[in-house]
């Protein structure tokens, strides 16, 4: 069954692209195995889901004790989901300064349709040389700026103009900490979209409720591209629920291509077989949307306010105090022994 | 060829770690900074250079070779990729070469570890900041204990971070990786680098995982505390901010602000590289021959 479109029929088409086999792992501390890959992928495959992204939730290359060891490696993870897929388009992410071109070049050995290249918002120059390299490779390449709250409207567009002259197919801001309420990603996508004539997307998370709202406001506001998982699987209080979106979208009169009922299936067999429960807005999550810190630390902060008997709440305060970014894990750790030296003063 | 008894060297690149560079060498009392090169006299480097007094060019290799009086040392502080052809037609022409790029042609150096076996390489590279702030800690750990599997977790701030490391990150990995594996024997190693857009910038750190067998909390405190003695013999803001031991992994952070110089507390990655090239450049000029001094006095 097809999700309804408007009487007119199908609007302008809005491209989902599904993060739960990425941002999903880091809700599981990145422990999915080959038969949850590929039953994922197969099923949002079969809902006609167009991009499905794969890998290790900070990107290729990225097992590390800093954000987490993956149960399985880079090129496993490909090939089992390369497979999986028939129509939908396979999609990789990868940060600078975590993963090299060597990475890339491996991703594409892969077949890899589709590779992300994410900096902090601020630093899109680090982005240069991987985007050019997609570019004569001939991939298509999207970039995209992380914790964008971090930075004025002016500014990520600035960075985006700039990414699309290093070779950029598509350029978006992500969310990262979910601390963007409805008009402040009206504000900065509009800004994006004037400043580019490439596609422009939007990743939310959902640590203050927002991620469909903000979802929609992107969509209204010029956004081609929208980030989504299933159930939400993502970091911290998870990412826009991709099943909900996407009749949102219908409804409005946004086309997406995808099959209710399949998407509807994907979504279950997502909360059965991927993920112990579905994210939730727990009280780290609001904090941390509030601090906006980098939703990927949640389990970290968790682990390490235990260990050292301090408040997780006032962890993330002071790592957003402290304007840690992502990757930046390694501050939690002293972040919690200065709090907990504090409180021995 | 000592000049006043002092060894007459050059800096080949202008930016931020070039200019940092030019001046500690303008305070070394064994080494003459005779020249720095960048490719245009309008730069913010060749200008602050200049204001410092010394003698500019912006021909790059071919400045340095058509320059008047004799170099017996060239600092490159260009980029990986450049590094190649800079120390082809330097040798060429008898230049030893102390390397700030991570191109990994040269002899991998870290003062406090091998400092004083490399003196006599042609070709000195000074690996990456990551490199001289965690191979010493590293080094002193994995001769003292068994270690599986090591990990660097390298952040500096945005504003000290220069177009060069910026498009040298692949370099920048691959070369800190290849290091720590030369100097510790582990084979499992993972670098990573952090660019921190904090303001006020984030001093300098490196964040150090071990894992392995036996770590005791007084050998590992012991091991780190006496390479972070060394280290801060020629780098004084270089500092151990965290040291937590389990039974078999080991966590240690280090952070370094610049001292003495005009770049700022924070860049500690630049003041630790240059720093390093500095010491290593000094002692090979008290080793070098003097033989040519009274030609160019």
């Amino acid at each position: 069954m097809s999700a309804a479109t408007t009487p007119d029929g199908p609007g302008k088409r809005v491209l989902l692209y599904d993060a739960s086999l990425r941002d999903g792992h880091h809700a599981v501390r990145h422990q999915l195995d080959g038969g949850q890959l590929r039953a994922y992928a197969s099923a949002a495959d079969a809902a006609g889901v167009p991009m499905v992204e794969v890998g290790h939730g900070n990107g290729l290359g990225a097992s590390s004790l800093q954000v987490g060891q993956a149960r399985l490696g880079d090129d496993e993870m490909l090939s089992i989901v390369r497979e999986a897929l028939r129509d939908s388009r396979m999609a990789v992410f990868m940060l600078p300064g975590w993963g090299t071109t060597a990475d890339l070049e491996r991703a594409i050995a892969h077949q890899v349709d589709v590779v992300r290249i994410g900096t902090h918002c601020t630093e899109g120059d680090l982005a240069e040389r991987h985007l050019g390299f997609l570019r004569e490779q001939g991939v298509e390449a999207q970039a995209v700026l992380l914790m964008s709250h971090m930075a004025t409207p002016e500014r990520l567009a600035r960075e985006c103009a700039r990414l699309v002259e290093f070779g950029a197919n598509a350029v978006g801001i992500m969310d990262s900490s979910g601390h963007y309420l409805p008009a402040d990603v009206t504000e900065r996508v509009a800004a994006m979209r004037e400043a580019v004539d490439v596609p422009v997307m939007f990743h939310a998370h959902n640590n203050l409720g927002m991620a469909v709202a903000n979802s929609v406001a992107a969509v209204e506001a010029g956004a081609d591209i929208l980030d989504a998982c299933a159930r939400g699987f993502g970091a911290g209080a998870g990412n826009t629920q991709l099943e909900v979106l996407v009749p949102v979208l219908e409804r409005m009169g946004f086309a997406t291509g995808i099959d209710l009922y399949g998407l509807l299936d994907a979504a279950d067999l997502a909360e059965r077989e991927l993920m112990p429960a579905p994210p939730t807005i727990d009280s780290v999550s609001v904090v941390s949307g509030l601090a906006g810190v980098f939703s990927g630390f949640k389990n970290r902060v968790l682990d390490i306010a235990r260990r050292e008997d301090v408040d997780p709440r006032d962890v993330f305060f002071e790592l957003g105090r402290r304007q840690a970014v992502a990757g930046q894990e390694d501050l939690i750790v002293e972040v919690a022994l200065g709090l907990k030296a504090a409180r021995g003063a | 060829m000592k000049r006043n008894g002092r060894l007459p060297v050059a800096v080949l690149g202008a930016g931020l770690i070039g200019v940092d560079l030019a001046e500690k060498i303008m305070r070394s009392e064994v080494l003459d900074c005779v020249m720095v090169v960048g490719r245009d006299e309008n730069t913010p480097g060749l200008r602050q250079a200049a204001d410092l007094g010394l003698p500019v060019g912006t021909r790059g290799v071919a400045s340095l070779l058509d320059a008047p009086g004799p170099i017996a040392m060239v600092f490159d502080a260009t980029n990986a990729m450049a590094h190649a052809e800079h120390a082809e037609r330097l040798r060429g022409a008898g230049v030893k070469l102390v390397d700030l790029t991570p191109s990994k042609v040269g002899r991998m150096a870290v003062p406090s570890v091998n400092g004083t076996e490399v003196l006599h390489c042609d070709d000195i590279n000074m690996i990456s900041c990551g490199g001289q702030a965690s191979i010493p800690i590293l080094h002193a750990l994995t001769q003292a204990h068994r270690v599986e599997y090591v990990e660097v977790v390298t952040t500096a701030a945005s504003p000290s971070v220069g177009r060069s490391t910026r498009l040298n990150l692949d370099e920048y990995v691959e070369t800190t990786q290849d290091a720590v594996r030369d100097f510790t024997g582990v084979k499992d190693v993972k670098a990573i680098l952090n660019i921190s857009p904090a303001r006020p910038p984030a001093t300098f750190r490196v964040a150090m995982s071990v894992l392995g067998e036996g770590f005791g909390t007084a050998s590992v405190t012991a091991a780190v505390s006496a390479a972070a003695d060394r280290v801060r013999s020629f780098v004084p803001g270089y500092r151990i901010t965290a040291c937590v031991v389990e039974e078999s992994k080991v966590f240690v952070a280090a952070e370094v602000t610049s001292t003495g110089g005009r770049i700022p507390r924070y860049a500690g990655n630049l003041d630790i590289i240059n720093s390093a090239a500095v010491h290593i450049a000094e002692q090979c000029a008290a080793v070098a021959p003097a033989r040519t001094g009274t030609e160019t006095s």
